[in-house]
């Protein structure tokens, strides 16, 4: 799970030009630490509830990834 | 003369054999077969009888006001004894049959919508030098396209080589046995054509309707069909065919240009050139279309589409044309075909999504198309997931499904 979430992060990382990270833990902030702005949150949305079935931002806002991971587990 | 070439030919005699002296027909026929199909529909208007037409896969609960018993139920009036095919398109020409079509139903149950022989013929050309042309058919035969071909090529009594829904292979084969000159067909077709591999020199005429096609397309189209002039057609179920086609621009004809008026890049038709319908919302007799044009030249009547009205999507409030956004992903090298919509997210609203189908022998990702994207259109615009398919989902009439 974690590396498929942080494969999806790294794909929309990519498309804007900005490097890949080598890793995330459950304090990382999805908009400071990686820069995505709400239409890259949509993308990581669409791209998780593709995989995982799971609309993590159906019931309000997640801003980290261990709130993503929380919504997952 | 061949009238039509399907699993089996059938020549203009056999169709005259069909109609001529017959007291019976199925004023609501359903069939997969087009040569039952076209000799019930000519024998009906050619006799003045009214004629519903629906699609060879329906069922009556999916359409308002037929019941599953009127299906393929016979009827009887006067026989007619026709001694040529001449005298059976006479009678077609002054027939007073009301004609009942359906929308494709892309938007929701399909509309009925009632039109003459003349709203459906309007555009069609006879005389001398539309004589022995070979028409591919590359439409469904209950719809408005399919019709105006039909009826194009059936007046002048022309060959017609059944195409629509065939295979890339089974086209190419029958464009060369049957020596085909013209096709008509939705862009969606044609890019099944592609990509190009050798030149098809007997066709002379290629026409494109129903959807919005591009650049890359018309060059493509033009590589595997030199000898071809390309032109563009409108036509909807609700008025039948109205504009000349002007490159990529549409000419309103002069002596019906007061009968439209473009509110807010809405075209809107006046009533008089419509079918009837109970569906059909005028403002002021003027029927909203739906499709939204820009003027190249007003004084001359001359136009573009840009898309249609309820297909923009909002993307975290940005209003974004699917169709902008697929001529830009099919004027990638290697791209065959590409659909463009939006999927309902919780963050934007909506997020904007396209489906891609390759060229054989391409491999692109999605962050090639992406790449690519990005050098051409704005950050709003770019697809946020692509999928790549083996293939599409075409509707009733041959177009893009859009879901």
């Amino acid at each position: 799970m974690n590396t498929k979430v942080l494969e999806i992060i790294n794909e929309i990382r990519a498309a804007k030009g900005l490097a890949p990270i080598e890793s995330v833990n459950n304090e990382t902030k999805l908009r400071e630490d990686l820069a995505f702005t709400s239409f890259d949150l949509a993308e990581l949305t669409v791209k998780i509830e593709d995989e995982f079935d799971i609309d993590i931002f159906e019931d309000g806002l997640v801003s980290t990834i261990g709130e993503i991971y929380a919504k997952l587990a | 003369m061949v009238f039509l070439y399907d699993n089996e030919t059938y020549s203009y005699d056999d169709l005259l054999h069909a109609i001529s002296g017959s007291g019976t027909y199925f004023p609501l026929y359903r069939t997969k077969e087009l040569f039952p199909f076209f000799a019930n529909m000519i024998k009906a208007l050619a006799a003045s009888m009214p004629l519903t037409l629906i699609d060879a896969d329906i069922n009556a609960s999916e359409i308002d006001g037929v019941e599953e018993s009127d299906i393929n139920a016979e009827q009887a009036f006067e026989p007619k004894i026709y001694q040529s095919m001449d005298e059976v398109v006479a009678a077609l020409q002054q027939s007073r049959s009301e004609i009942t079509i359906f929308t494709s139903g892309t938007t929701g149950q399909p509309k009925k919508v009632v039109h003459s022989i003349s709203t459906l013929t309007r555009n069609v050309r006879l005389g001398e030098k539309y004589a022995g042309q070979i028409w591919a058919y590359a439409y469904n035969p209950t719809h408005m396209a399919g019709l105006q071909v039909f009826f194009q090529a059936f007046e002048n009594q022309n060959t017609l080589v059944n195409v629509f829904g065939k295979q890339r292979d089974e086209v190419y084969r029958q464009i060369t046995d049957k020596q085909i000159t013209h096709i008509s067909a939705t862009p969606t077709f044609y890019r099944l054509l592609l990509p190009f591999e050798k030149p098809y020199e007997s066709v002379i005429r290629v026409t494109l309707g129903g959807e919005k096609s591009d650049q890359h397309l018309y060059d493509a189209i033009g590589q595997i069909f030199p000898k071809a002039k390309i032109n563009n057609v409108y036509a909807s179920t609700e008025a039948g065919s109205l504009f000349a086609a002007k490159g990529d621009c549409f000419q309103i004809p002069e002596d019906i240009r007061d009968k439209f008026k473009v509110v807010d890049d809405e075209l809107l038709i006046h009533k008089s050139l419509l079918g009837s319908s109970e569906s059909f919302k005028f403002t002021d007799d003027f029927y909203h279309s739906g499709d939204l044009i820009e003027w190249v030249d007003k004084e001359k009547g001359l136009f573009r589409f840009k898309s249609r009205k309820n297909e923009l999507i909002n993307v975290g409030g940005y209003k974004v044309n699917p169709g902008e956004v697929e001529n830009a992903i099919m004027a990638i090298e290697g791209v065959r075909q590409a659909l463009v919509y939006g999927k309902a997210n919780s963050i934007l609203g909506n997020v904007l999504c396209a489906d891609v189908q390759l060229e054989e022998g391409f491999a692109l990702t999605e962050l090639d198309i992406k790449k690519h994207l990005s050098t051409q259109l704005q950050d709003f615009k770019i697809p946020r997931r692509i999928k790549f398919v083996e293939e599409m989902t075409l509707t009733r009439t041959g177009k893009l499904k859009r879901s």
